[in-house]
């Protein structure tokens, strides 16, 4: 390493957000998109576009978990488990289901969902067949590809390789106050630190929040320690002892009449007046091991694991519940968690949440493009790019253009792919990565201005055909949207229309600079005599 | 509306943090800043900031902390770009913002009423 402590951070600095930088941009382009994820999901499904909002959401959830259990009770009396999800702000919609059994090969039981309008609980058209927001949500830990152990060791090692590149970007930056609004326009690399060092000091509590809590989330793969060593069965252990579960019911035997749903509600509402009831699970119904789990939305407290109360099914009796007020430990780990997803931010915040994101999205896209550009700065006239130069060129172009792309190109093929498609969700995402694959393939042929400018233009063009393909295949456009006051799927086609633009400028400035790069006709007859 | 007082705060503190730096005190006033009106600005942007963590805070706690962080910056968003894009328009700037935070203390006065 090098001789000073700020000469040694800079270069700790640059390669270890240079080493993990596109795996990175994909983690924080996939969780932006996350805090979006079930307006993701209701764009991605029309049938449900044009339910309206309940007026009295909590006071209609009692009737609609009474009518959930009769019609379960009629429709599947042996199934093992039954799940009545209620509608929530952001999910318009109500579920009954029950799980079918397992085929042998099968870890967890697929459901038969019947899903809800529940303003006149009439059945909603088939749903399409698509993974909506989840794709982007589990892509942000998950890799897709990857076997799932193995993803979410690398996102935690690259999680680890941000908190250490940001907290030794936080000492090389000598002047972070002193050029906090400061940002100066078309000077090469110049222009890139600028934004580099805005993007990372205006979002930084939200970076090193959103990074750590990120590590946390996973705390318990990395570090299973401390659990191995209390429980027999190591984590698996840990977690039953601080889930509430039921012991009791659990080793009963037999058949017994489910207690009425209505008993078990009235001791919810005694305890939680005001509860916002998100789900109830019946597991074993009509056994004497019946349990009903009734879950409770967190709403604005710092906490990810839904506040639960489990009732035993034959006798009605509360069996367990999580606990009023969390441990010191409870606490802190349930609010790093909810810091981190996000989900009980209400409108605003999750705004905020977003724009967090971005910044962190530009963070990372202009550190990698400030490497190459510097690189390229420092070589001589007449001398060939480095091998290591050029893949970092191409991973660029591959990841930062690829990636909104690939995103359009999920989107279009959402509303283009047949209803009918064997395996559609399969065929979207296989949308996204073939595109993303097609970009990566462009970018290691030829990576120079130009084809950052056909990739702008190609982006635009994808971006505006979102909103424009959503118009001619379903029946709302932006415009409906707007007067029927649907602001989550306006907001949807709004921002695809902003990108697009913003994508637009991009390519006229790339195409003026290539312009004024090409000799003109004059010089060059100038040249030739 | 009630958010709009923590988040007008946020504002006035990052401009003034903004208005203590020479450069962009010369771009809204045509002149230096004395050493006394840097140290105003700056006791300004400091009391504004602490003020909107405590209103986050008392609001809404630990929700509250992670909404004010949100405030920042995007307020800081704001800012850089008139400084640095609407050079022009820095001198109505701040007076909106003087506006935003007088109708939100009103607001927020009246609700408390």
């Amino acid at each position: 390493m090098k001789g000073s402590f700020f000469r040694s951070m800079t270069w700790l600095h640059t390669w270890v957000g240079l080493l993990v930088c596109w795996l990175l941009y994909l983690i924080f382009f996939a969780g932006t998109i996350s805090f979006f994820r079930d307006e993701v999901s209701l764009w991605n499904q029309p049938s449900i576009h044009n339910i309206e909002q309940q007026t009295d959401r909590i006071g209609a959830q009692k009737q609609q978990i009474i009518s959930g259990v009769e019609y379960l009770n009629t429709q599947a009396p042996n199934a093992p488990n039954w799940r009545i999800t209620l509608p929530e702000e952001r999910v318009p919609y109500l579920t009954y289901g029950y799980a079918k059994p397992k085929e042998p090969e099968q870890r967890r039981a697929s459901f038969e969902n019947t899903r809800l309008d529940p303003n006149n609980m009439q059945p909603l058209a088939p749903f399409t067949d698509t993974r909506g927001g989840n794709f982007f949500y589990r892509l942000h830990f998950d890799l897709h590809y990857i076997d799932v152990k193995t993803a979410r060791w690398i996102v935690c090692f690259a999680s680890l390789f941000m908190l250490i590149a940001l907290i030794s970007g936080i000492v090389i930056h000598k002047r972070i106050f002193k050029d906090m609004f400061v940002f100066r326009a078309n000077k090469g690399s110049r222009s890139w630190l600028d934004v580099h060092n805005l993007s990372s000091v205006f979002a930084l509590p939200f970076h090193l929040m959103i990074t750590y809590t990120g590590i946390i989330t996973l705390i318990f793969m990395i570090f299973p320690y401390p659990a191995q060593t209390v429980y027999e069965n190591g984590i698996r252990g840990f977690f039953n002892d601080v889930s509430p579960s039921s012991p009791v019911t659990e080793s009963l035997q037999g058949t017994a009449p489910l207690v009425p749903i209505n008993t078990v509600l009235d001791q919810v509402y005694t305890k939680w007046p005001e509860a916002d009831i998100t789900r109830v699970i019946i597991n074993n119904p009509h056994k004497a091991a019946a349990t009903i789990m009734v879950l409770v939305s967190p709403g604005k407290t710092l906490r990810d694991q839904s506040p639960r109360l489990i009732f035993s099914g034959a006798s009605g009796e509360l069996v367990a519940q999580t606990d009023d007020e969390l441990t010191g430990s409870k606490a802190l780990y349930e609010s790093l968690n909810s810091m981190h997803t996000g989900r009980l931010a209400e409108p605003l915040l999750r705004v905020l949440y977003f724009l967090g994101g971005i910044a962190g999205c530009i963070m990372i896209a202009t550190g990698c493009i400030m490497w190459a550009k510097r690189l390229r700065e420092r070589m001589k006239k007449n001398t060939q790019p480095s091998w290591g130069l050029k893949l970092v060129e191409g991973l660029n172009l591959g990841t930062l253009m690829g990636l909104p792309l690939a995103t359009s190109a999920f989107f279009l093929a959402n509303r283009l792919l047949s209803k009918q498609v064997a395996e559609r969700a399969d065929k979207e995402i296989l949308a996204f990565f073939l595109t993303w694959l097609c970009v990566f393939i462009i970018a290691f042929v030829k990576r120079d201005k130009l084809q950052w400018c056909v990739m702008a233009a190609i982006n635009s063009i994808a971006c505006f055909s979102v909103p424009l393909v959503n118009a001619l295949t379903t029946q709302g456009n932006i415009i409906s949207y707007l007067r029927n006051e649907q602001w989550a799927l306006f907001m949807f086609d709004s921002l695809f229309l902003a990108i697009g633009l913003l994508f637009l400028l991009q390519t006229e400035k790339l195409r003026t600079a290539l312009q004024a790069k090409k000799p003109t006709p004059i010089n060059t007859q100038e040249q030739k005599v | 509306m009630i958010a709009l007082l923590p988040f007008s705060l946020c504002l006035v503190a990052f401009n003034c943090f903004a208005l203590a730096k020479f450069n962009h005190f010369k771009d809204v006033f045509n002149k230096r800043p004395t050493q006394q009106q840097r140290l105003v600005l700056l006791s300004v942007a400091w009391i504004s900031i602490l003020l909107s963590l405590l209103l986050c805070i008392n609001e809404l706690q630990g929700y509250g902390g992670l909404q004010f962080c949100g405030y920042m910056t995007l307020s800081a968003l704001i800012v850089m770009t008139f400084y640095s894009f609407l050079v022009r328009l820095t001198k109505l700037f701040n007076l909106l913002i003087l506006v935003i935070l007088a109708m939100s203390t009103l607001f927020f006065g009246l609700n408390g009423l």
